[in-house]
C-alpha cells in the first residue's frame, strides 16, 4: 500500500495503482480519453494531466504509478491550464460537425470540451480528412472525427482478441484502420463503438435514427444467449432503438455480443400481432375471444395425456410456470423445455449449471471444451476466458469439437467421442494438463449433449471432471454452457416431463394431439403429424407459427416485464421497455386467460402473485441478481453409461452466428451480417 | 279625411295599420342603424374605427347582422318554460313598438292622439318589466334569474322618481295629451324651468332601459349576459331590438316633455322652415348620442349605489321639485287652465 | 375645534354640490367627448399594416442552399429545445450517406412563437419568417409538414435572407 495525497485528501492506495486510480479513489474525477479501466495504458491523448509535487511538468495520470508519499494535485490552475491546451490540439483536427454526429448528447470530447475547450478556435488552417473505413455492416465510420485514442484497436486485439485494427503512419497523418477494408469478424464488434470517446465509430443500423436525450432507457436482460448480459434497452415511442449492455462485473463487465446489439430492428418485423385460426388449411385472423374459444374446445376433446407443452428459447420464466402450472391443473404430464433435445438431468442443479460461474473463470487456470464453440455460443463469456488466458502465462485450454478459433491458444484434440474417449485415459497428454491445473474447469455445450448418446457424452465429462479433481468441495469446474437464456430457468422450473410424461422426441412423434409450442421455433416442423393440432405461441412468424393450426401473438423480451435465468443460475429481471404490437399479449396472461377459458383458472391474477408461485417452486426466483456457486454433492452420479459413448463427431450448436433464433433471422441487419461478414479464418491453435 | 273611402270604418282601419306601418319600418331602421351608431360611437370614444368593412363605412353591417341572428339556431334550453320562453321576447319587443302608437312626430301627427297619452306611455313602459321577469324565470338559469330579479327592483324604483317628473310637467303643461304637452312649450321649453328635472328623468330613463351605467340586469362581467343569457338568434334578436326601441322610446319621451317635441328650437324664418319631423328626429338623435356618450364614460353602477341613488337622492329631489315647481305655479298664477 | 368642525362642514357641502351639479360626471363625459374626435389609432388592417422588425417570429420555414440543397441535417435541437414540444423530427441516411430529415413536422397549433427553434439551427434552416398570415379553415392545416415548410421556405427565402443578414451584427 502506498500512501498518496489528492488535492489534500490522504488515502492508501495498493502500490499497482495509476495515479489516476488513486484520484479517482479520492472521488476526484479526471478527463480521459484513451485511458479505460478495462484495457491496456495507451497514454496518447494526454488529457489527463495532473500535477504532481517534485515534479517539473505535468503528468499524465493514467500511466504515472503512485509512489509512497506522492502529492498530486487534479485542480490547480496550471492543470486546467495544461488541460485547455490538449483539448485545443485534439479540436484542432477535429470537425465541429456535432449537429450531424450521431455520439452528439453522449459524446466525452463534447463534455470535457465543456470544461476545457476554447469557445472560438485559433487555428485558421483547413483541417485534416480522413478517409472513412469499411468496418462491415455494423460500424459506420466517420474517421475525421477520429482523435487516435486507439481504444478500439486496443479492445479488439485484447478482449476480443481479433487483432484486426492498427493504425498508420504517425503525427497528423496517423489513422485508424483495418488494412484490408474487409469488415470486423469479432462477434464483440459493437463495442468498439461505446469505446469510441467521439463520433468516430458509431452504430450502422442506428445511424441518424434518434438523439440521447428523446430516449427512454429501460434495464433489461439480453436473452440471445445465456450468459443474461444486462442491457438497458433504449426506446422511444413504441419502437426499442437501441440496446446497449450495463455494467455489471459478475456477468458481461461491460460488454455486449453483437447479436444481442443489433438484432433489434428484428423485432418490428415479421410479428404476430393477432391471433390467427387455421381454417381448411389455411390461416385465418381471428379475435382473441373466438381464439381462446377454439383452444378451449379442442383441449377438452383431447385426452390429458394427449395433451403436450414445449418451451422455446427465448421464453420468461413467468410463462413456463403459467404454462406449467396449466398443463398441470390439465392432467398432462408431458412438457419439455429443452427443445434441441439435450441430455440434461434437471434434478440437480449441477447437473445443468455452469457451475464455475463467470467470475469463477477468473480462477481458473486451464479448461477443456466439449462439443462447443464458446467464442459464439457466448461471446461475452469467451472474451472473459481470453482475458484469463492473456493473464495467466500457465492457462491451458483443450477442444473436443469442430475445430475453431476462440481467440487464444486451445489444443485441438479431435473433434468426435473417440477424442473424448481417448481423455479417459489418465495417460492422455491432456488429461494429465487438466489434472496438473490447479482449478480446472470443463465446458460441456448443447450440441455434445442433444446426441443421441448425450447422456454417455454426459458420463464421460463427468468422469473425466471427477479424475482431474474439478469435483472438489471448493471447486467445481464441471460446467454446462447453455444458449438458450430460458433453458435453465425452465429446468429449475422443473419444465420437463412429469411422472411418464414425453419428452420433446415423443411429443413431436405423434404423442400428442394437442401440441402448445411456447415460442418453440428450433424443432423439426415436419415430424409433427399433420392430425397433432399445434398451438404456437409466441412472437414472431417463423416456423412454429408457420406450422400452427392456432396462434396466440405473444410478447418479446423488450415487450414484458420477465425474469431470464442465465447459465450460471442467476436469476435476474427484465422490465419492459415497450407495449406488445397490435393484439399481442404478455405472455403469462394469454396463458392465463387460457386457463379461465378452459374452466381451470391459475390462482394469480397477477405477475407478483405469479413470481411468488415461482419462488415456491424454486427458491433462485427470490434471490434476483444472485449467484451461489455450488459445491459438489457427493454421491451426485449422472445416470448415463460411458460404455454407451459412440464415435460420432461433435457438431456445432449453429452454423451462422448471426441467424439463431426468429428475432435475428428476421433481423435485415442480422442478414446482412450472415453475408457479408467472413467466416473467421480457421486459425491454427498454437 | 272626412269623405271617401277614408271614413268608412274599413278605411279608418287601413289607414290606421298604413300609419302604423309609416312609423314602424322607419323605427325598426332606426333601430338598427341605432346599433351601428352605438359601435361607432363607442370606438370612436375609444380610439377605434368601428364597423368599416361590410359596405361604405360600413353601413351594412346592421343588415349583416340581422342575417346572420335569422340564421342562427333557437335553442330552447332544457327544463325551461317553453311558451314562456318564447313568449319573454316577444312581450319586450311588442311593448316597446305599442308605445310608439301616442308619440307624436309632429302637429298631430300621431297613431292615436288621443288625451290619456301620457298615462298610457307610462303604463306601457312599466310593463316593459314582465317581458324581464319572464324571461330570466323561464329560462331555468340561475344567472338569468338573477339578471330578472335585479331588473325588476330596477324598474319599479326608478319609475317611481320617474311618475314625479312627469306630473311636474304635467303641472306646467295642465293635459296628458302629448300634443298638448308639447304645444306648451312654445314659447319656452320645460327644459329651461326644469333642467332638474330632466336631469332626473334622463338618469332614471337610463335606469329604466337598463342602460350602462345601470345596465346590471345583463352585468355580462357578473352574471354573463342576466335575464338573457338562454337566448339565441331571433328571440334573442327581439330583446336586442326591444331594448334599442325603448331607449329611443325614452328619447322621444324626453324630447316631448322637455325639448319641445317637433318644435324648431330657434324661432326665426329659416329654421322654421324645417319641418317639424326633422327636428324631432335631431333631438331624438341627440339624447341617443347622450345615452352612448355616457355608456362609453361611466362604469357599471354598484346594486346598493343604483339602489341608494333612486330612493334616497331622487325620490326626495324630485318630490321636493314638484313641491316646489306646484308652489311657484301658484303663487305666481301661472298655472295652466285646465 | 369650532374651525375644525366648520371645515368639515365645508368640505361636506362641497361635495354635495359637486355630486348634485354632475361636476366629475360631467368632466368626464368631456374626456369621451374629446377622444371622440381625435384621430384613430385602429390601423385598417388587411389594407394598412405595420413595420415589421427583422426579429419578427411568424410563420416558420426550412429553408435551403442557394444551390438546392436543404439545409436542414436532422440534428434535433430544435426538436429538443422547443417547450411546447411542437416539432416532430424523425431521420435517416440519405442514398449519398448525408443526414437528413425524413420527416419535419411542426404543430403549428402547440407552437408558440417562442423562436428558440430558429436560435439552436447550426445551420440557419428552420427559421421564423416575417409572415404572420397564415390562419386555416381546419386544423389539419396546421400541422405543417417537411414539404409545406420547405415550400414555405421557397416562397419567403428573399425576405427570410434579408431578415437574418439585417439581425446579423446582434446574433
Amino acid at each position: 500500500m502506498a500512501k498518496v495525497t489528492v488535492d489534500g485528501i490522504e488515502i492508501e492506495v495498493p502500490n499497482g495503482f495509476t495515479v489516476l486510480q488513486a484520484a479517482e479513489a479520492a472521488g476526484k474525477e479526471i478527463p480521459r480519453f484513451c485511458y479505460h479501466e478495462r484495457l491496456s495504458i495507451a497514454g496518447n491523448c494526454r488529457m489527463c494531466l495532473v500535477e504532481i509535487e517534485k515534479m517539473p511538468k505535468p503528468v499524465a495520470s493514467c500511466g504515472q504509478p503512485v509512489g509512497e508519499g506522492m502529492v498530486i494535485f487534479t485542480d490547480t490552475e496550471k492543470v486546467r491550464q495544461a488541460r485547455r491546451n490538449v483539448m485545443e490540439f485534439l479540436l484542432i483536427n477535429h470537425p465541429l460537425d456535432c449537429p450531424i454526429c450521431d455520439q452528439g448528447g453522449e459524446c466525452d470530447l463534447q463534455d470535457e470540451a465543456m470544461g476545457y475547450g476554447r469557445d472560438h478556435s485559433r487555428y485558421l488552417e483547413n483541417k485534416r480528412a480522413v478517409t472513412d473505413k469499411n468496418f462491415g455492416p455494423l460500424v459506420k465510420t466517420v474517421m475525421t472525427r477520429c482523435i487516435q485514442c486507439t481504444r478500439c484497436v486496443r479492445f479488439l486485439s485484447e478482449v476480443a482478441g481479433v487483432p484486426e485494427l492498427g493504425a498508420t503512419s504517425r503525427g497528423e497523418t496517423m489513422e485508424i484502420t483495418n488494412y484490408v477494408e474487409r469488415g470486423l469478424t469479432s462477434e464483440l464488434s459493437g463495442n468498439i463503438i461505446d469505446l469510441c470517446p467521439v463520433g468516430a465509430l458509431t452504430a450502422k443500423p442506428y445511424a441518424f435514427v434518434a438523439r440521447t436525450w428523446e430516449l427512454r432507457k429501460t434495464d433489461s436482460i439480453d436473452v440471445f444467449d445465456a450468459v443474461g448480459t444486462n442491457i438497458r434497452i433504449d426506446s422511444r415511442g413504441g419502437e426499442v432503438l437501441r440496446i446497449l449492455p450495463r455494467i455489471n462485473d459478475a456477468v458481461n463487465e461491460e460488454w455486449l455480443a453483437d447479436k444481442s446489439r443489433f438484432a433489434l430492428d428484428g423485432l418490428k418485423r415479421k410479428r404476430l400481432d393477432r391471433p390467427w385460426i387455421r381454417v381448411a388449411g389455411k390461416l385465418q385472423p381471428a379475435s382473441w375471444d373466438s381464439a381462446l374459444a377454439a383452444l378451449a374446445a379442442r383441449i377438452a376433446s383431447a385426452a390429458p395425456s394427449r395433451i403436450g407443452a414445449i418451451a422455446g428459447n427465448l421464453c420468461d420464466a413467468e410463462s413456463m410456470m403459467a404454462l406449467k402450472d396449466l398443463m398441470t391443473a390439465l392432467g398432462s404430464h408431458n412438457l419439455d423445455c429443452r427443445q434441441d433435445g439435450t441430455a440434461l438431468d434437471a434434478s440437480q442443479r449441477e447437473f445443468y449449471l455452469f457451475n464455475t460461474t463467470i467470475e469463477g473463470i477468473d480462477e481458473a487456470d486451464a479448461v477443456l471444451f466439449v462439443g462447443v464453440d464458446p467464442r459464439r455460443e457466448a461471446p461475452v463469456l469467451n472474451a472473459r476466458l481470453r482475458r484469463r488466458w492473456v493473464e495467466n502465462l500457465n492457462f491451458v485450454a483443450g477442444m473436443i469439437g469442430r475445430k475453431t478459433d476462440v481467440t487464444y491458444a486451445c489444443t485441438h484434440l479431435g473433434d468426435d467421442g473417440a477424442a473424448l474417449r481417448a481423455m479417459l485415459d489418465p495417460e492422455h497428454e491432456f488429461t494429465k494438463k487438466l489434472a496438473a491445473a490447479k482449478k480446472p474447469m470443463m465446458i460441456i455445450g448443447q450440441q455434445a449433449l442433444a446426441r443421441l448418446d448425450g447422456a454417455a457424452v454426459f458420463a464421460a465429462c463427468w468422469q473425466i471432471a471427477g479424475a482431474a479433481d474439478m469435483l472438489a468441495a471448493d471447486w467445481h469446474g464441471f460446467n454446462v454452457l447453455h444458449n438458450a437464456a430460458a433453458r435453465v430457468g425452465g429446468l429449475d422450473l422443473g419444465f420437463v416431463p412429469q411422472e411418464g410424461g414425453k419428452d420433446v422426441a415423443a411429443m413431436l412423434n405423434g404423442g400428442v394431439d394437442v401440441l402448445w409450442l411456447l415460442g418453440a421455433d428450433e424443432l423439426d416442423m415436419t415430424k409433427i403429424p399433420p392430425e397433432t393440432f399445434v398451438i404456437y405461441q409466441g412472437h414472431h412468424g417463423d416456423r412454429g407459427a408457420a406450422r400452427a393450426d392456432l396462434i396466440l401473438p405473444g410478447a418479446a423480451y423488450t415487450e414484458k416485464p420477465g425474469t431470464y435465468v442465465n447459465t450460471e443460475g442467476r436469476a435476474q429481471l427484465a422490465q419492459r421497455a415497450i407495449f406488445p404490437p397490435g393484439e399481442a399479449r404478455e405472455d403469462w396472461t394469454i396463458i392465463r386467460a387460457a386457463s379461465a377459458a378452459l374452466g381451470k383458472p391459475l390462482p394469480y391474477n397477477d405477475i407478483e402473485a405469479l413470481r411468488r408461485r415461482m419462488i415456491k417452486v424454486s427458491p433462485v426466483f427470490g434471490a434476483p441478481d444472485v449467484v451461489r456457486r455450488i459445491a459438489h454433492a457427493d454421491g451426485a452420479k449422472p445416470a448415463g453409461d460411458v460404455a454407451h459413448l459412440t464415435d460420432a463427431p461433435f457438431t456445432p450448436a449453429f452454423e451462422t452466428y448471426y441467424q439463431t433464433d426468429p428475432i435475428s433471422r428476421a433481423s435485415p441487419t442480422m442478414a446482412k451480417c450472415a453475408t457479408e461478414i467472413p467466416a473467421p479464418l480457421q486459425r491454427a491453435a498454437e | 279625411m272626412d269623405t271617401g273611402f277614408f271614413a268608412t270604418d274599413f278605411g279608418i282601419l287601413i289607414l290606421t295599420l298604413l300609419k302604423s306601418l309609416a312609423l314602424i319600418v322607419p323605427l325598426l331602421i332606426g333601430v338598427a342603424y341605432l346599433t351601428y351608431a352605438e359601435r361607432k360611437v363607442l370606438a370612436a370614444m375609444q380610439l377605434r374605427r368601428g364597423p368599416n368593412v361590410i359596405g361604405p363605412f360600413g353601413l351594412w353591417q346592421p343588415f349583416a347582422d340581422a342575417i346572420k341572428m335569422l340564421f342562427k339556431e333557437t335553442i330552447i334550453p332544457d327544463g325551461s318554460n317553453r311558451l314562456l320562453f318564447l313568449f319573454a321576447p316577444i312581450i319586450t319587443f311588442g311593448l316597446a313598438i305599442i308605445a310608439w302608437a301616442v308619440i307624436p312626430v309632429n302637429d298631430h301627427w300621431a297613431i292615436a292622439n288621443i288625451n290619456v297619452g301620457m298615462l298610457y306611455l307610462f303604463a306601457i313602459s312599466s310593463l316593459g318589466v314582465y317581458g324581464v321577469i319572464i324571461a330570466g324565470w323561464a329560462s331555468n338559469s340561475k344567472f338569468a334569474f338573477l339578471g330578472a330579479m335585479r331588473s325588476a327592483a330596477q324598474m319599479v324604483s326608478y319609475e317611481v322618481s320617474i311618475g314625479l317628473v312627469i306630473l311636474s310637467v304635467l303641472v306646467c303643461a295642465g293635459s296628458l295629451n302629448l300634443n298638448t304637452i308639447v304645444l306648451a312649450q312654445r314659447h319656452i321649453w320645460f327644459a329651461i324651468p326644469l333642467l332638474p328635472m330632466l336631469v332626473v328623468f334622463f338618469i332614471s330613463g337610463l335606469a329604466e332601459t337598463n342602460r350602462a351605467p345601470f345596465d346590471l340586469p345583463e352585468g355580462e362581467s357578473e352574471i354573463v349576459a342576466g335575464f338573457m343569457v338562454e337566448y339565441s338568434a331571433m328571440s334573442f334578436a327581439l330583446f336586442f331590438l326591444g331594448e334599442y326601441a325603448n331607449m329611443i322610446l325614452m328619447s322621444g319621451m324626453t324630447t316631448i316633455l322637455f325639448l319641445g317635441g317637433w318644435l324648431s328650437p330657434i324661432p326665426f324664418i329659416p329654421f322654421t322652415w324645417v319641418p317639424g319631423p326633422i327636428w324631432f328626429i335631431l333631438k331624438v338623435a341627440a339624447c341617443l348620442f347622450v345615452f352612448l356618450w355616457v355608456r362609453a364614460t361611466l362604469p357599471r353602477f354598484r346594486y346598493d349605489q343604483l339602489m341608494q341613488l333612486g330612493w334616497k337622492v331622487f325620490l326626495p329631489f324630485s318630490l321636493a321639485w314638484l313641491v316646489l315647481t306646484a308652489s311657484v305655479l301658484e303663487i305666481f298664477g301661472w298655472l295652466p287652465h285646465a | 375645534m369650532a374651525r375644525l368642525g366648520m371645515t368639515r362642514l365645508g368640505v361636506r357641502l362641497d361635495r354635495t354640490a359637486r355630486s348634485f351639479l354632475l361636476l366629475e360626471i360631467l368632466s368626464g363625459m368631456a374626456i369621451t367627448l374629446r377622444y371622440f374626435f381625435k384621430p384613430k389609432a385602429t390601423l385598417n388592417y388587411p389594407y394598412e399594416k405595420n413595420a415589421i422588425s427583422p426579429r419578427f417570429k411568424g410563420e416558420h420555414a426550412l429553408r435551403r442552399y442557394p444551390n438546392g440543397e436543404e439545409r436542414c441535417i436532422a440534428c434535433k435541437l430544435c426538436e429538443a429545445i422547443c417547450p411546447a414540444q411542437a416539432i416532430t423530427i424523425e431521420a435517416e441516411p440519405r442514398a449519398d450517406g448525408s443526414r437528413r430529415t425524413t420527416r419535419y413536422d411542426i404543430d403549428m397549433t402547440k407552437c408558440i412563437y417562442c423562436g428558440l427553434c430558429e436560435e439552436a439551427c447550426p445551420v440557419d434552416a428552420i427559421v421564423e419568417g416575417p409572415n404572420f398570415e397564415f390562419a386555416t379553415e381546419t386544423r389539419e392545416e396546421l400541422l405543417y409538414d417537411k414539404a409545406k415548410l420547405l415550400d414555405n421556405g421557397d416562397r419567403w427565402e428573399p425576405e427570410l435572407a434579408k431578415r437574418l443578414e439585417l439581425d446579423a451584427p446582434y446574433r
